[in-house]
């Protein structure tokens, strides 16, 4: 190989790809202002989602309060809830229509069978399609188990049995996972995937433009007919698109830390309890930090499936005649490789064996998932990385051969 | 007069048996302009990509100035120079850029490359274009620029497939004054060409394809006193119909 001929093929494609505003937008505008308006958008969008839940009043009825007023007067006064008078009647058809999120009727014997020390069954009428009748059934559910407690402390009290009985097992939640794993969870769900998606999308114009392009500009010829080998041609072409593909994921991923980092400021809420944790003190941000060598091994496995991509989207490319035509080729594919990550990467409890770190980019997202997390398997890892180098060989040597086919130079 | 070009029974069948070219052989040497004649679809294209080691053949033997052109294909790359029929240019560079580019993948240094592009702008009469995006070109422009790449690395063989295609008297005129000159500076020029008032204009030579076989191989006026034709307009016609020389 001639690396004289490589660089200067190298550079002008390069040059080519910075002076062409499409591939611009695509491979710095939309990773760097798109992405994290996009995921900052849907952190912002959940997160007033969660605070609406959480405010959300409960219409509910009682049927029968006067049976039980001081269970009446419990639910009453509970927050969030909002009595709402209703024909006794035709209670039912209110919650149907949604006019109410649930009826509480107490029967006309619960005084009595109170009195009695007899059980009592209370019905709670909503209807499960209504998005609100969550909180009215979590609303009487709290104002029922503190009215038993009440209930069973009298009873005990009344026999002269020590109430602390009725405590028994509680519950006292403890979370072990440090902020860099809850950090890394969130990161572990969006990185992955983002880092594929850009070492496909982010070479993609240029590897069509120096391919495909070429051919709809009747420039390849002329480049075949200069003193240059056909791999030198590719390699440098190859080279081009995994610069601008690196950069590009480069780009996506600097400019989405950069925003979680800066989320606080920018009004978007990331502190626990809202369900959003990013492991940041005082809702300031992502406050998570990528430890170096995680940061290392990530862009050296970026880099590998940039490699292999790359190859892989030029040798498809050179078969189209139209820039138009190589979309047409290239989106199927694109579709092929997503789809089997974004499955590995959304299956909840999913437990990776070991030779699905050969899948060429599956590998690539279990291992970013396992580093997130602070996890170091060096067997997964040496597998990732020798697998990746393996298939962009074959990748390389693929694009080369198909350089080489005249029917697919010269089609004509 | 050094032979340049030599093509030995040239054969070329593509895999579903078709023959684009059948038995071709010719000679080509110093200081001539050679006509490579025929109708759309005769052959010559693909003679001229197996010329300049861009595709392969199935039979015969090419050797440009004495190196085989299988063995070496570099170095044969690096001696001839092709005008292809697609003038397409990088249009988001300028003429000027884009003949750097072919100049350094020719080896070419960089003063060396200043020295000839300013040469061929002046040869070719670019100068009120050579600095401007190429996307902005005429057809005439684009032709022009196509004909400075094919010839950026000076080289002593120089094919020109239908380089006067599309354009118009102007243009034509600076494409045929550019052949005469590379003539008169020792090289061989290869011309293809089916416009027959050019080739007749221009060539000493010339070899008549048709249907990929070689039908007349012979100077101009050798064939039209051959043929009793007066024009070699009427020489390729009354060949190519089948009457023979």
């Amino acid at each position: 190989m001639n690396s004289k001929h490589i660089l200067t093929i190298w550079k002008k494609e390069l040059r080519d790809t910075v002076r062409d505003r499409r591939t611009l937008v695509s491979m710095i505008l939309v990773p760097m202002l798109l992405m994290p308006v996009i995921m900052l958008g849907m952190f912002k969008f959940m997160s007033e989602q969660a605070a609406k839940q959480q405010t959300q009043i409960a219409k509910i009825s009682i049927v029968g309060g006067d049976y039980a007023p001081q269970l009446a007067e419990a639910i009453k006064s509970r927050e969030g809830v909002e009595i709402a008078e209703v024909d006794v009647q035709n209670y039912k058809q209110s919650v149907a229509e949604g006019r109410i999120d649930a009826a509480v009727v107490i029967p006309e014997d619960f005084q009595d069978r109170i009195a009695g020390e007899k059980a009592v069954n209370l019905e709670l009428v909503s209807k499960s399609t209504n998005a609100n009748a969550a909180n009215a059934f979590a609303a009487v559910s709290f104002v029922v188990a503190d009215f038993n407690a009440g209930l069973l402390e009298g009873r005990f009290t009344a026999r002269d049995i020590n109430a602390d009985i009725l405590s028994g097992v509680t519950i006292v939640p403890e979370d072990l996972a440090t902020e860099q794993e809850v950090g890394g969870f969130v990161l572990a769900m969006l990185l992955p995937l983002l880092i594929v998606m850009w070492s496909i999308v982010g070479g993609q114009y240029t590897a069509i433009d120096v391919s495909a392009g070429e051919k709809e500009r009747k420039t390849l010829e002329a480049l075949l007919l200069t003193p240059v080998k056909r791999i030198d041609v590719v390699f440098g072409k190859f080279l081009a698109v995994s610069t601008v593909a690196i950069i590009s994921v480069v780009t996506a991923i600097g400019s989405l830390y950069f925003s979680f980092s800066y989320a606080g400021d920018l009004g978007i809420p990331m502190e626990e309890g809202n369900g959003l944790s990013m492991g940041g003190a005082g809702g300031s941000g992502l406050g998570f930090s990528i430890e170096p060598q995680v940061a290392l091994l990530l862009f050296i496995v970026s880099l590998f499936l940039v490699l292999m991509f790359s190859a892989v989207i030029l040798s498809i490319s050179i078969y189209a005649k139209s820039f138009k035509e190589a979309q047409s080729y290239i989106g199927p594919a694109y579709i092929v490789v997503i789809l089997p990550v974004a499955l590995v990467n959304s299956v909840p409890g999913f437990e990776p064996v070991f030779w699905m770190f050969a899948l060429p980019a599956v590998n690539a997202v279990l291992l970013f998932k396992e580093l997130f997390m602070g996890a170091y398997d060096w067997g997964h890892i040496s597998l990732t990385l020798f697998s990746l180098i393996i298939y962009s060989i074959i990748a390389i040597l693929i694009a080369a051969k198909t350089y080489s086919k005249e029917s697919v130079l010269f089609g004509d | 007069m050094e032979t340049f070009l030599k093509v030995q029974n040239l054969v070329k069948e593509y895999k579903n048996g078709f023959r684009a070219v059948d038995d071709v052989s010719f000679e080509v040497g110093a200081g001539e302009i050679f006509g490579l004649l025929g109708p759309n679809g005769a052959g010559k294209t693909t003679i001229i990509r197996a010329i300049s080691t861009i595709l392969s053949f199935t039979n015969g033997k090419i050797e440009v100035l004495g190196k085989d052109n299988l063995r070496y294909a570099e170095e044969v790359r690096s001696n001839i120079g092709v005008l292809t029929t697609d003038i397409g240019a990088y249009e988001r560079f300028t003429g000027k850029e884009n003949l750097q580019y072919f100049g350094e993948l020719y080896g070419l240094s960089s003063s060396d490359l200043d020295k000839r592009i300013k040469e061929l702008t002046e040869l070719l009469d670019m100068g009120g274009f050579i600095d401007k995006k190429a996307a902005k070109y005429s057809t005439g422009m684009k032709q022009r620029l196509a004909i400075a790449r094919s010839v950026i690395h000076d080289p002593k063989v120089i094919i020109f497939d239908e380089p006067t295609s599309g354009l118009d008297v102007l243009s034509s005129q600076t494409v045929r004054d550019f052949m005469s000159h590379a003539r008169e500076s020792g090289r061989a020029v290869i011309f293809s060409t089916h416009q027959m008032y050019d080739a007749e204009k221009l060539c000493d030579r010339v070899i008549i394809i048709h249907k990929g076989k070689e039908i007349a191989y012979d100077s101009v006026e050798n064939l039209k006193t051959q043929t009793g034709e007066r024009d070699l307009e009427d020489v390729f016609l009354k060949l190519v119909k089948g009457e023979g020389v």
